[in-house]
Formats: C-alpha cells, sequence, structure tokens
C-alpha cells in the first residue's frame, strides 16, 4: 500500500482511496474503422508491461473521482509524481522523445 | 384522492436513534447521533471559473470553498468535492427554493444542481476519543483535519465526508444505502470508548447543526 | 527434575503474586511476570513436544520469538489458539495449555519410531517414496496429513474481538532495547511525533536479561526506566509493548500487532476492550532497532530436552529467577556468553563453560567465570550429546585451534543442561520485507543492515552487527543524528556511554566437528521446527540444488512458525560449506512478511460478521422484513429474495409471484438500480459513444433501453436511460454495476474526450424506485395519482411523466423488466418507505403481491430479456446476443466497442449465441452452467457447445424454460442438443429465448 498525491484535491492519499484505471496517455485512433485488425488488436491488448518506471492512470475514486497520471516504478513502487492528465501529458510526450 | 399523509424515513431510520439517545456526558469518550433528514444539493460546474462560482455564491449566498475545505452561511454548508463538484447540505425545507435559485443563477453556464436530498444523511461524532474512532476506521490522517477541512476519504470499505467545525466533533456525511453499515462499524469500533448515542448539542452557530432545526419536518407543512 | 526457582535481584516476576496454571492437565505454579516457558522450566517440565518429522523428544531452546519447539495450544473452546510459543506467553492465573504434538501421546510417540529408522528419511523422503500408484494418492495424503502439523484449530465462534488502528507518525521506532529507547528519545526531544514499538511486555531488550550491563554510569535497567519515564512525559510520543512490527511494506507502512488482553486471565479480560489489536503505521522515517537474537551451534544430539541457547539460559536466571539446571554445560565460540556461565555459577549451578577457542575468552572474562566458580575447559567442542528425553550429559572433542576438525576425543562429562552460543544474528527482517537486502559481515559473522539503512529506514543497535552494548549506542546515537537532520531538527542529548570492554576474537564455528564424516554421527539438527539436520544441507546441495531458495525449499530450513531465526545464518553457513563457496555470495533466503505469526481475527479487525462487508439496504427495508422477505446479496446490496407466505417453499413462493403479477398486479423493490445525473450541452453526443444504440432522436419524456460495450464489443452493462430535457438525462444502470460504469464515464470522459460538456453525478442513493408491474397496474397507480394521464395513449410504454404519486414529487416511468404493462415510480427515497406503503394499500383490492428477485428472474427470463453477468460473461457481443438492434453501426461517431464488432473473432460464425431452451421433459430444470453437447453418444472428452445461463419453472408456461449460449445459435432454432448435467444428458430442442407474449402486446396495454 503506497501513498498517492493527488493533484485536483492538493494532497496526498492513502492508496485505498484510488483505484487503479490503467496505462496512461494509450491513444484511442482517431478513425477506427479506418483501422486493421492488426491496428485495432494492438491498441485493445497490447499494453508496455514495464519493468521500471511506468505512466499509468489512477482515479481517485474516494475522492474527487478525477483520473490522474502517475508515474511509478513497477519494481520497487517508488513513485516520481502525480500530475492531472493534461499535466501528465507534457511530461510524458517529453520523456518519451527523449 | 385520498387525504394522504406523507412521512419521511431518515437513512438509519431503522436503528431508532431518538429512542436511543441519552443526554451527552463526559464519560462518553465517543459520542454520535444522526442528523436526520436534511437537504441535500450537489453543485457542478467549473469552480475555477469565476463566473460559475459567482453564480454560486450568488444563488446560496456562499463562498466557493477551496480544495478540502467548506464554507457555511445561513443557506448551510458547502462541501468542496472536487475541481467541479460541491455539495451543499442545506435544511430540508430551503431545497426547493435553492434549486430554483440556482437554476436561474446557471442560466447560460455550463453548471447545474442536483436534489440529492434522499441519498445522503449526516451523522455527528464527537467525544473525546472520535478522532481515536476514526483512526479504527480510515487510513486517512484524521488527526490532521482542522476546523474548516473536510477529508472525502474511505471508512471501513464505504465512501464519507468527514468535516471539521471544532475541536469537538466532525460531521460525516454519508450515502443512505452504506448509512447501515457505517452506523454499525462505528458502533462496533466504539466499543472501549463508552459509546453513547447523546443528545446532539445545542444548535448555537454550528453551521450543520443550525439546518436540523431549520428542517425539522415537524416544523414544516405536509404537502398533500 | 531439572529447571528450578531462585532468587535473583534482577527479576522480573513479582513473587507475591502466584499463579496457578495448567499444562496437559497438569496442575503447576508460577508467578506474574513468568511465561509460560519460563514457568514450566521452573516446574522442571522438559519435554515440551515431539518434532515434526522424526518424533524426536524436545523442550524449550529459547526465551522469546525465536523459539521453534514449544508450541502450545492456549486454552480451549472459542478462546482456544494453536501454536503459540511458550516463550510468548504471559503467565496469568488459571492458564491451560496443552502440548501440540505427540500420538498418541507425548510420551509415546508413534513418529518416534521412525526416528528410529530416520536414516531412511532424507529431504524429499515424501516425494521420493509416494510416487504410486497414482490412484493410491488421496489415501497417502490421508495418512501424511494427520501425522504432519502442529496443533489445532479453533472451530467455535471467537469470543473476543479485534479492531485496527491506523496511525500516521514522523518516526516509528522498532524495538525498545537501550538502542530503541535512546531513538525514540532524541526523536521525541525534537518534537518529532513519535512511536516505540516493543514486542515483550515490557520495553529494555537485552538490558531486562544481562544484569551486569550500564549505561552513563548506572545500571542499564535504571537507565532505562528513566527513558521511558522521559518518553512517558512527551505528548508527542507514544510508546507501544505487547506490540510486534510484523511488516514493512512501501513508503514506510509497518504493521504491528498488539496483544492487549492476552496476558489476562480469561475472566479478568474487558469485553469492551479488544483481544488484539493491529495497528497500521505509516511513518515519515523508521528506525529499525530490533536487535539481535543468538543462535546455537550446531552438534550432535543438539535438540534434546535440556538443550538451550546461553542467551535464553541467562534470561530465564536473570529475568524471571529460574535456573535451567543444577549441572549445567555450556558451550561457545564467543566471549559475551561468558556472562551467562558466570551469572549461572553466581546462582549456584555446576558450570562448565567450554570454549572453542584454544585462548578463550579475555583475560578479564575468565578471570571473572572462574572467580564465579565456573570450571573452563579451553580447545573443546560438544561432539554429542546424551539423554533421550532429558539431557544426561555430553561427550566432548578437542578441535584443532585452525580447521574446523577434531584433533582428538575428549572426556564425556555428565550434566542436566547443556547450553551453547554460536554468536547473535542480527534481526533484519523488517529492513528486508521491501527489497531491502542484508550483507554478509564477517566481523560479526552475521548478515547484518548497513549503518546508513536506507531510504526512509535508519537502522540502529546490533541490527547493524554492533553486539557491544557502547558501540551500538555510538552508532544509534550517530544514525538518529543523521535522521533529524533530514527533518531539519537538532539533536538535543550526548551520546549515552556504556564501558568498551576488552574482547577476545570469536571463532568462526557453526557446525562443530564429531570426527565423523557428515550423516554417519548424531544427528545435529539446524532447524529443530522442520527437523533439518546438517546432513539434509549436505544431501541437498549433494543432489545439486544450488541456489540457497532451492535448498530451502528442498529441506524446509527456515519455514515454519519461528522463520528460521535460529536456524537461517547457521544453515546458510553449512550450505556454503557444502557448496565450497563463501556465505555472502550464498547469500540469504528471502525474507516475507510476517515476522512472528499474526491471528487472522487481528487482520479482520472490524471486518467480520454484519460488517464483514457493507451491506446496503433501501429505504424500504424495514417494509420487507416485516412481510417476510428472505434477502439475497446483489453486489452488496440486500435485496428481497422472495416472500415466503406460511410454510411455502422458494418454488411456491416464486410460482405465487410470478403468477399473481402476470394476473393482476405485483410489486418490486427496484431502488437497487444504479442511476446517474447526466447533463451538459454534449450529454446527447455522449450517450452517443457510450452506449451502442442511437440518442440523437430522443425526445424529453421518452426512455430508451441502452446496451454499453466495452472497447472490445462486448456487453458490460444495460439500462433504461430517461431524457429529461434535451441535454439532460436520466440513466440507469444495474444493479450490481452502478459504480463501475460511473467510473467508466468518468475514464472515457476525462481521458479522451474532455471537451465534450457534460457532467454525470450519481443519484443511486437519493431515488426510491417502487416497481408496480402487471395487467392492474394502472389501476393502482391510478388510485395514488391524480396529475398524471395514465391512460394508454396519453403515457405510452417507455413514456415517463413526472407527477405527484400519494402527495409526494414523483418521477413515472412507464417501463417493463417482466413484459407487463409496468410503471416505476420514483421518489426522493425518504419518502420511499411511505410510498411503498401507499402502493401496497392501494393494490389491496387487487391482491398486489411483492416480489423479490427471483421472480424478476423469472419473469424477464419469459420475456428472454438478458441479465448481464448471468447471460453474458464478457465475451458476448450484442450480436451473440440477437440485440443488433440495439447496435446503431450508422451512428456517426465509432461508439465504444464498434470496431470491435467487425474483428475476425467477433464475426465467426460459430460464436456462442443466445438462445432459448425447452427441455423435452416439461419438468426438468436444467441446472445453470450446464453444458450442452450435440449428440447423445457424445464420450469425454466431449466436444461442448455451450452452456446454460438461465433456467426455470414457469408458473405461468406450466412448464420449464431456459437461456443459453449455443454455438452458431442463431441458425440452430429447432435443433435438439443434449444438456449433460448431474451424469445425466436432457435432451432439449432449441426455441426462441422469448418465451411469453412474443408480440409484446401485454406491456403495450
Amino acid at each position: 500500500m503506497f501513498q498517492i498525491h493527488c493533484p485536483h484535491c492538493g494532497a496526498t492519499r492513502e492508496e485505498e482511496e484510488f483505484s487503479y484505471a490503467g496505462e496512461a496517455y494509450i491513444a484511442r485512433p482517431a478513425n477506427p474503422e479506418e483501422a486493421s485488425d492488426a491496428e485495432w488488436g494492438d491498441y485493445l491488448f497490447m499494453r508496455k508491461n514495464t519493468r521500471g518506471w511506468f505512466w499509468e492512470q489512477w482515479q481517485h475514486t474516494a475522492g474527487c473521482r478525477k483520473v490522474i497520471a502517475v508515474k511509478r516504478h513497477t519494481g520497487s513502487y517508488e513513485i516520481a509524481g502525480s500530475w492531472t492528465l493534461a499535466e501528465g501529458k507534457e511530461h510524458y510526450l517529453k520523456e518519451s522523445e527523449a | 384522492m385520498p387525504n394522504f399523509q406523507p412521512y419521511l424515513q431518515s437513512p438509519l431510520v431503522n436503528f431508532n436513534l431518538p429512542a436511543q439517545t441519552v443526554p451527552a456526558e463526559a464519560s462518553q469518550k465517543v459520542r454520535a447521533n444522526e442528523l436526520p433528514l436534511m437537504g441535500y444539493i450537489v453543485l457542478r460546474g467549473e469552480l475555477a471559473d469565476t463566473a460559475v462560482a459567482q453564480a454560486i455564491t450568488k444563488a446560496t449566498g456562499l463562498a466557493v470553498p477551496t480544495a478540502c475545505r467548506f464554507s457555511s452561511g445561513d443557506a448551510g454548508v458547502l462541501i468542496w468535492q472536487s475541481p467541479d463538484e460541491c455539495l451543499l447540505v442545506t435544511a430540508r425545507n430551503y431545497v426547493p427554493a435553492l434549486l430554483a435559485a440556482c437554476t436561474e443563477a446557471f442560466a447560460g453556464l455550463f453548471a447545474q444542481a442536483v436534489d440529492n436530498s434522499g441519498g445522503l444523511t449526516t451523522v455527528y461524532l464527537s467525544g473525546v476519543e472520535h478522532v481515536t474512532l476514526l483512526r479504527h476506521l480510515g487510513v486517512y490522517d484524521f488527526e490532521s483535519v482542522t476546523p474548516g477541512d473536510v477529508a472525502s476519504t474511505v471508512l471501513g470499505k464505504a465512501g464519507a465526508l468527514v468535516c471539521r467545525v471544532d475541536g469537538d466533533g466532525v460531521f460525516l456525511v454519508i450515502r443512505r444505502s452504506f448509512a447501515d453499515y457505517l452506523w454499525l462499524l462505528i458502533t462496533k469500533a466504539a466499543t472501549p470508548y463508552r459509546f453513547a448515542v447523546a443528545k446532539l448539542p445545542a444548535a448555537g452557530k454550528s453551521p450543520f447543526l443550525r439546518l436540523v432545526d431549520a428542517g425539522s419536518p415537524a416544523k414544516r407543512p405536509v404537502a398533500a | 527434575m531439572s529447571g528450578y526457582r531462585v532468587h535473583r535481584n534482577s527479576q522480573r516476576i513479582n513473587a507475591q503474586a502466584p499463579c496457578q496454571f495448567r499444562f496437559d492437565g497438569k496442575q503447576l505454579k508460577g508467578f506474574a511476570g513468568d511465561t509460560l516457558a519460563s514457568a514450566l522450566i521452573a516446574n522442571g517440565t522438559r519435554l515440551i513436544g515431539r518434532s515434526f518429522k522424526y518424533g524426536r523428544p524436545r523442550g524449550i531452546v529459547g526465551h522469546g520469538s525465536e523459539e521453534p519447539n514449544a508450541l502450545i495450544q492456549l486454552e480451549t473452546g472459542g478462546y482456544t489458539v494453536p501454536d503459540l510459543k511458550a516463550t510468548q506467553v504471559e503467565l496469568y492465573d488459571g492458564l491451560n495449555a496443552t502440548t501440540t504434538t505427540g500420538f498418541p501421546s507425548l510420551h509415546f510417540d508413534l513418529k518416534g519410531l521412525a526416528g528410529t529408522f530416520s536414516r531412511f528419511m532424507p529431504p524429499g523422503f515424501y516425494y521420493k517414496t509416494f510416487m504410486g500408484p497414482i490412484k493410491a494418492w488421496p489415501l497417502y495424503e490421508k495418512i501424511i496429513r494427520k501425522a504432519a502439523g502442529y496443533g489445532r484449530a479453533p472451530v467455535d465462534p471467537d469470543p473476543e474481538f479485534y479492531d485496527h488502528l491506523h496511525h500516521h507518525v514522523d518516526v516509528l521506532v522498532v524495538g525498545g532495547g537501550a538502542c530503541g529507547l535512546w531513538a525514540a528519545t532524541l526523536a521525541g526531544r525534537a518534537g518529532l511525533k513519535t512511536l516505540l514499538v516493543d514486542e515483550q511486555n515490557e520495553a529494555g531488550g537485552w538490558m531486562l536479561s544481562d544484569t551486569s550491563a550500564q549505561i552513563d554510569g548506572k545500571p542499564a535497567l535504571k537507565w532505562v526506566s528513566e527513558r521511558l519515564a522521559e518518553l512517558n512525559s512527551l505528548s508527542n510520543v507514544t510508546v507501544l509493548t505487547r506490540t510486534t512490527a510484523f511488516a514493512h511494506h512501501e513508503q514506510n507502512l509497518v504493521q504491528a500487532l498488539e496483544l492487549v488482553q492476552d496476558h489476562l486471565p480469561l475472566a479478568a479480560r474487558d469485553s469492551h476492550t479488544p483481544r488484539e489489536r493491529l495497528h497500521k503505521i505509516r511513518a515519515h522515517h523508521v528506525v529499525l532497532a530490533s536487535g539481535s537474537i543468538e543462535r546455537p551451534l550446531v552438534y550432535g544430539n543438539n535438540d534434546r530436552p535440556g538443550v538451550m541457547t546461553a542467551a535464553a539460559a541467562q534470561t530465564y536466571l536473570n529475568r524471571y529467577g529460574v535456573a535451567v539446571g543444577r549441572k549445567v554445560l555450556l558451550m561457545t565460540h564467543n566471549d559475551a556468553a561468558y556472562d551467562a556461565a558466570r551469572d549461572l555459577a553466581q546462582a549456584g549451578s555446576r558450570v562448565t563453560l567450554i570454549d572453542t577457542r584454544l585462548r578463550g575468552a579475555a583475560d578479564w572474562r575468565q578471570h571473572e567465570a572462574k572467580s564465579a566458580g565456573v570450571a573452563l575447559m579451553l580447545g573443546y567442542g560438544i561432539a554429542e550429546v546424551h539423554g533421550k528425553t532429558s539431557v544426561s550429559g555430553a561427550r566432548l572433542v578437542q578441535l584443532d585451534p585452525f580447521t574446523n576438525t577434531v584433533r582428538a576425543r575428549g572426556p564425556r562429562l555428565s550434566a542436566d543442561s547443556v547450553l551453547s552460543s554460536g554468536g547473535l544474528t542480527s534481526t533484519v527482517h523488517l529492513f528486508c520485507h521491501n527489497n531491502g537486502r542484508p550483507y554478509w559481515n564477517e566481523n560479526s559473522q552475521s548478515f547484518v543492515v548497513p549503518d546508513e539503512g536506507r531510504q526512509g529506514i535508519s537502522c540502529a543497535g546490533s541490527i547493524t552487527g554492533r553486539w557491544e552494548l557502547s558501540a551500538a549506542l555510538a552508532q544509534t546515537h550517530a544514525a538518529v543524528s543523521a535522521m533529524l537532520l533530514g527533518f531539519g531538527r537538532s539533536t538535543n542529548g550526548e551520546c549515552p556511554v556504556s564501558d568498551e570492554r576488552e574482547l577476545a576474537p570469536t571463532r568462526r564455528l557453526f557446525r562443530v566437528p564429531d570426527g565423523l564424516p557428515e550423516g554417519h554421527g548424531a544427528k545435529a539438527f539446524v532447524d529443530y521446527q522442520n527437523d533439518v539436520a546438517a546432513a539434509d544441507i549436505h544431501l541437498a546441495v549433494r543432489e545439486n540444488y544450488r541456489s540457497i531458495e532451492h535448498v530451502k525449499r528442498y529441506t524446509a530450513l527456515g519455514f515454519g512458525t519461528d522463520q528460521g531465526k535460529l536456524s537461517n545464518v547457521n544453515g546458510f553457513a553449512i550450505a556454503a560449506e557444502a557448496l565450497g563457496k563463501p556465505i555472502a555470495e550464498v547469500g540469504t533466503t528471502t525474507y516475507r512478511p510476517a515476522y512472528t505469526p499474526v491471528t487472522f481475527g487481528a487482520l479482520a479487525g472490524s471486518h467480520v460478521g454484519d460488517t464483514f462487508d457493507p451491506r446496503r439496504y433501501t429505504a424500504m427495508q424495514s417494509a420487507h422484513v416485516k412481510r417476510g422477505a428472505l434477502f439475497e446479496t446483489v453486489g452488496q446490496w440486500m435485496r428481497p429474495w422472495y416472500f415466503p407466505k406460511g410454510k411455502e417453499t422458494m418454488h411456491q413462493a416464486v410460482d405465487r409471484e410470478c403468477l399473481a403479477t402476470r394476473n393482476s398486479v405485483g410489486v418490486m423493490d427496484a431502488s437497487t438500480l444504479g442511476k446517474i445525473d447526466v447533463k451538459g450541452p454534449d450529454a446527447r453526443e455522449f450517450l452517443n459513444r457510450i452506449y451502442s444504440n442511437a440518442w440523437s432522436k430522443l425526445d424529453p419524456g421518452k426512455c430508451r433501453y441502452g446496451l454499453m460495450l466495452d472497447e472490445n464489443g462486448m456487453v458490460m452493462d444495460d439500462g433504461v436511460t430517461a431524457c429529461l430535457a434535451d441535454d439532460h438525462f436520466h440513466m440507469t444502470t444495474t444493479t450490481g454495476g452502478a459504480a463501475r460504469v460511473l467510473n467508466w464515464l468518468e475514464r472515457w470522459h476525462q481521458t479522451e474526450w474532455p471537451e465534450l460538456k457534460v457532467r454525470f453525478t450519481s443519484t443511486t442513493d437519493h431515488w426510491s424506485t417502487t416497481a408496480v408491474v402487471g395487467p392492474k397496474s394502472r389501476a393502482v397507480l391510478q388510485k395514488l395519482c391524480s396529475d398524471i394521464d395514465l391512460s394508454a395513449d396519453a403515457f405510452k410504454f417507455m413514456d415517463w411523466r413526472e407527477g405527484t404519486v400519494a402527495g409526494v414529487p414523483a418521477k413515472v416511468f412507464r417501463i417493463s423488466f417482466s413484459g407487463e404493462l409496468a410503471y416505476e415510480i420514483n421518489v426522493d427515497a425518504c419518502y420511499g418507505h411511505y410510498i411503498w406503503e401507499q402502493v401496497m394499500q392501494a393494490g389491496e383490492e387487487f391482491g398486489i403481491t411483492p416480489y423479490g428477485t427471483e421472480t424478476m428472474h423469472v419473469l424477464r427470463a419469459e420475456k428472454g430479456f438478458i441479465i448481464v453477468g448471468q447471460d453474458t460473461d464478457g465475451s458476448m457481443t450484442p450480436i451473440d446476443l440477437a440485440m443488433g438492434w440495439a447496435v446503431g453501426m450508422k451512428k456517426p461517431f465509432s461508439f465504444l466497442g464498434k470496431r470491435s464488432l467487425s474483428r475476425s473473432d467477433t464475426v465467426r460464425k460459430d460464436r456462442k449465441q443466445l438462445v432459448g431452451l425447452y427441455t423435452e421433459d416439461p419438468k426438468v430444470v436444467l441446472a445453470e452452467g450446464a453444458q450442452i453437447l450435440s449428440t447423445s453418444d457424445d464420450a469425454p472428452p466431449a466436444n461442448m457447445q455451450g452452456h446454460v445461463t438461465s433456467s426455470y419453472h414457469s408458473a405461468f408456461l406450466g412448464r420449464s424454460i431456459a437461456m443459453a449460449v449455443l454455438k452458431g445459435g442463431s441458425q440452430r432454432e429447432g435443433d435438439t442438443v443434449y444438456v449433460w448435467a448431474h451424469g445425466k444428458k436432457y435432451p432439449a430442442k432449441v426455441v426462441s429465448s422469448v418465451f411469453v407474449d412474443q408480440e409484446g402486446v401485454r406491456q403495450h396495454a
């Protein structure tokens, strides 16, 4: 059980208040009808499943109900930070480029 | 049509709390009782949007609270829940007028008021060990909840809003369908603390307690 | 007789407070402050148990949580607790304990015979022996299970209760020995919110056993009491004794178990106080001052009752006033154990100290021991203990001073007790629970933790391998000062001083040689609880188990309730020797919670019985109880299941409820359905995206059934949504799906389409919903409602109206989950009970019948209406369910799941599809979940074609009906299939899944 900082509530809360909401920033294809079965299958089923730093979504279900972006180490459970989805995306994109 | 005599029942009706209520005493280290049948209105709108915030204040007379805080005034208590949600706890018979005021104030805005009066109730928890009791029930750092704070968190396996007005106790705003469970859990966890269903203190200036008297069904005409 | 009482000035028992207790039925006497173990030893009780595998007689070895043998069953009935360590059970008046091993009795144990043949029971014995025939496995299991294990699990309800308490502190100090107390003192003085936990009944740690220790020039225990007085005076410090920190998790979450009342006589326990309390502590910083435990040396027959660690004997003597024997042999490889020898001799025992080192301890210690009357033998070791159920003596060998071999034979000495000290093992468990690793320190001959700790954790005292008090305190002072610096606080106090004493080097020794190759001499045990001998570890290595984790699992080394506290380091060292590797390279096994056993009661806390899980009730609960409803749990809701009258069976009640509803009028509490207020200029567009069907043309005043798919195209929820205004909808969800759907809407809105202006607000609890169902429902409503035109033309099927019902504002939906004319009355839930009673009263003349979920299921199945989660399982598309009509393929936006409906897998012809089944014999009600076969003579492995999802007796049709999913089912109407259940195959015909009123006349009435 770890603690997560909720950027909306401006507070660090226990994991019990949150629910896990999967890998972050998986873009839904803009035109699903034009996606091949393989592309659509990739969007549906393929996840990074990283051992290490991982961008994921948590929803503050017992608090503000907002979905947030959390960068967490899946081995040590260390949390590098958490952001609103919009703020997190900038960091995420910057990292993806690097 | 016959002459209907509608009656209201609070979520904790089955515990028959009025019959169990005893005077508050210092020996009761944890006390609780229900503030039954109040009014609850969910206000939705981007609170950071000044137009929305002003409309809320116009309709309720209450300042829009900052994150994890509540404000209070004549209309009741306005509790921050999320960047686009507040909960107005008010007297039950204020609800129609407040809803109308909100509808008027929110015209042209992306904001709304949703009546949730049937869905919530409030429990006042006090006594010298009331914080310890909360620590039995939930993971939140309840010792850090100071007057004006609200913690939206989990007690046992149910959600609750924990609002502190002063050092004496906290007001728990809980959902109707979980009220039974939470009450049982509170009474269980309070076993070591001479728990009592104690008479609520005199309303005084308490922004919550005042609402009970203001909205008491006994004082309002039955709609037929 | 062996152990006996002596008086010690240091003793912590209260000689004025005698306690009577029973052990295996025998009445014995002890004192308040005793543990069960100290009292048993004082009474001369030696034989405490029989060993796990060989049934060898065993006695008490340790004095705390490290004890492997003395597992006892405490109390009886609901109070009974199995497998407590006698060394940790505080004695109270009237205590009743029994042994947990020995069959048929402790003194004559059949398994003991196995011990005689023990050379035939190597590691892996069971795997190697009971291989075949496969048919006999269940028999083997029965026999082996009977022979295995300790103690008996309680069967009666627990009369006591348990709770949880959460803490948020700046500093948690684990361990209340000298170092832990000093750490807490410094943290407390610095004004930090500090919690100290200690597993014993009083703080002090080893100072309670070591009478000669001095701190700051005064007796250590005086210093301890000064510290405690100071800590108690600080409002920011809490000290919890009898509290064991047993687990360390991410971000410094520590779990600790407090034994609140276990030390009290049963009759004296306060029914308002929990028996045990589980503390969940979130600490900014943890100081681990968990100390160390003395491990024994490994030598022949080192498991005979009367064999013990030197530290245990010293503790029993000084802390409890109990001498373990009159004639004591003490073998050591270090200086510290001289204290035990000295104290025992002073107390009157005849002590022979067998030092494995040729030169022995530092001069001053040798002198001290000799002056106390201790006989010293230098350069010797014990090869083998004599005696069977109690020590009678030992055979010594003279050791080579440089290599771990025997130089010459030694004398045989008689004795009633044999003690050994193999040095200290740091208690590193909590440091390692969450990814930390200890390292081997050759100097202290222990796996220890680094001085600097790790992120968020400081390590203080002997956990770092500092065995001398002066060094441990100095290290603590430095580590805590560094921690305080991190908090931005200063250190207020001088480092406590203890004498630095001269030490002779320790001899590096684990297994004492007996001059024979391993496995040929007397068994030398490493792990008592699992009967793992040194030879077993060698064998495991010979059988090519290389990793210490594998050696552990093959031999069972370090399993069990003691978690290898005495045995691990010896085991690792012996494995290292067998592998020819340094210990550091062999490493340790993984330390996992819990450090000591935790009761299920404590883990559950108050989450038991009626508060195990939330039981959610509707506003009509008392009305249902009054009418005799039986309840079933749906999600967390308590829903009426059926309402039996008189002695009706469920079947009879459901038949009656169904017929009453179809023929006249029934009423059901539908309040549990999830309800979500959806509002905003883009609400309609959002619904178009989230539902498979179209919402663009639904006018205010109208309702529509909606099907929600996940992105895989599978049905995940359904419900009726009403249009309140052009930008405002009232969505309903399944009872169990309410929270999931709300989160689902929020996630899609927040992550994918934040530009859509729409908001979702749960109103599930606000609305109470009374469903009035059946041909007479209109007549009932007409008696209660005058401001809604209820006529068939004015208020059509799938319309909703706002009005007043029985004087209360209401939203009335004309929707139906039964295929009948039906109205759902929604009111503020505070009026829910009132409305229900009004409907009952108004319906009386029509014989209105309340019904529950069972009748609801039958009525909807008669109409072929699905229940998500019963007829679907996350692999059903709308097409599979023959609900293509609810899929708006022409909608402009590619709604959730749409693209998946054209994936190669979802368009397969042989997908399982929803069908109806009529059994050939109309009386047969098929089992739900029963598999479907195509032919009657299908033999295993059968070609399974699908399964039954819903199956009921329909009183209305006078026969059974079933819904099923069947491969290619949409094309198989008219086929005969065979449903296998309980060893029989029932022929059934594939039919439409709409059994009643296929034209829908009734619901449009």
